[in-house]
């Protein structure tokens, strides 16, 4: 997994992708800083400022994508 | 299973549901066989409230839940000792006087959404802070008309006795996308899971089979589902399938369970659905009722499985599965002591399954058995 921090709230998460489709992040503190998952939890599906941090380091190839096919 | 092998003989801290509240306020006590052990249940006759104790009476053992309910107290139908929803023992009518210190061990208890819950911890220490079962604040049970105006139908509720399975298998259901294809006959073309805290989600979308001629209330149509325990035992699956003229139907499934031994368990399911537009409140009862058989159906399906598969703890996996691995490090959390839960169990983590591959193999398969058999049938 890679690090990614993201560019709304400045965490770091650690990110996978396995293909472009896949992604896997692992969070490694609280989410109390991430103004859209704060008190929501895992009934939150995700950020979508982090997606978009995740999307930019895709795009700009600072994080590979194991099968991008 | 065929060999059980290293099924743990601990049962997870969480709180567990023990069914609809209604179910145990008929004056009478009732037996769950729950946690290798029995429990009785009873609602008191004055506070009204439903208390869970041990069910072997503490004096020679007779069974509380074959006992009388008297005032507040549940009485042992061998000598007729006396027990507070407290533990506390109340009275002893053929003696003095009440031995010091005489307990029993109450269980700590819940009621929300219409359902019994019980605390279960090893170490015997209550909740935590945020540990409980979140009410179904969408669903009005109150309404300012009166009880029969509600939107929402009220619950079906069964329950099914699986044996020779450790109750891990049926949580291990949320990260398995490709068994829903395979099993239940549905193709998930979205499948992400979440995981924080002591909450596991999973959020589905999937259309039906075409090939299965499944005949399943619901089956043929699409859905979305967001789903997510609560612990480890207590889900709630809320569901949306588009009808196809604009309106959606609304349907929110709790699956729960409660260990009985190591190798077996209780699931309970339970089914209410939201009234359509120019529906009656008795179509819509219907309507759980037979989205209720649906799901029977479906755990069926599972239980076969289970019933015959062996416990794996370190799985062979694909890239094509789901995150088996994160979801067993969530799950380990209820059972190790609360001072050896390791960040790594609680720490968000979100994992969007790449359904595209699976959906492009899933298509040959199903325009094969199709062009092979003309009609959908049995794949």
């Amino acid at each position: 997994m890679r690090p990614v921090t993201c560019e709304e709230c400045g965490t770091g998460v650690l990110v996978e992708k396995r293909s472009l489709p896949h992604t896997s992040v692992q969070w490694t503190g609280p989410t109390d800083r991430c103004p859209q998952l704060a008190g929501g939890g895992a009934r939150i599906e995700g950020c979508t400022r982090l997606r978009a941090s995740i999307e930019r380091e895709v795009r700009e190839g600072r994080l590979t994508v194991a099968h991008d096919d | 299973m065929n060999t059980p092998r290293q099924t743990p003989a601990r049962f997870a801290r969480g709180w567990h549901c023990l069914g609809l509240a209604r179910q145990f306020t008929d004056g009478r006590p009732h037996e769950i066989e729950a946690f290798g052990t029995k429990l009785a249940v009873f609602r008191g006759r004055d506070d009204g409230r439903l208390h869970v104790l041990d069910a072997y009476c503490r004096h020679m053992g007779g069974n509380l839940a074959h006992g009388t309910v008297k005032g507040d107290t549940l009485a042992c139908p061998f000598h007729d000792w006396r027990w507070g929803g407290d533990g506390k023992c109340a009275a002893i009518p053929y003696a003095q006087r009440v031995p010091l210190r005489a307990r029993t061990r109450a269980w700590t208890t819940l009621e929300e959404n219409g359902q019994l819950f019980v605390w279960h911890d090893p170490e015997g220490n209550p909740p935590g802070p945020g540990v409980t079962i979140p009410r179904m604040d969408w669903i009005d049970d109150e309404p300012s008309d009166g009880p029969e105006a509600s939107e929402w139908s009220d619950w079906t509720w069964d329950s099914v006795l699986v044996e020779g399975a450790h109750c891990r298998e049926l949580v291990d259901n949320i990260v398995d996308m490709a068994h829903f294809f395979y099993v239940h006959h549905s193709v998930p073309t979205r499948f992400t899971n979440v995981f924080e805290g002591h909450v596991a989600a999973m959020y589905v979308e999937s259309t039906p089979r075409r090939d299965s001629g499944m005949e399943l209330i619901g089956a043929d149509l699409s859905l979305r589902s967001d789903a997510a325990y609560y612990g480890p035992s207590y889900m709630i699956d809320r569901i949306w399938q588009p009808l196809g003229d604009g309106t959606e139907a609304e349907t929110v499934l709790v699956n729960c369970h409660y260990p009985v031994t190591a190798d077996s368990f209780v699931l309970m399911y339970g089914v209410r659905v939201r009234r359509l537009p120019g529906t009656t409140a008795r179509q819509a009862e219907d309507m759980a009722a037979r989205t209720a058989r649906g799901m029977r159906v479906a755990f069926d399906q599972d239980i076969e499985i289970w019933r015959h598969k062996t416990r794996v703890d370190s799985p062979l996996l694909s890239d094509g599965d789901g995150p088996v691995y994160q979801l067993r490090r969530w799950y380990e959390q209820f059972y190790v002591d609360a001072a050896e839960v390791r960040p790594e169990m609680t720490d968000r983590f979100e994992f969007e399954v790449d359904t595209r591959r699976a959906g492009e193999a899933w298509e040959r398969e199903m325009a094969a058995n199709l062009a092979r058999t003309g009609t959908p049938g049995t794949p």
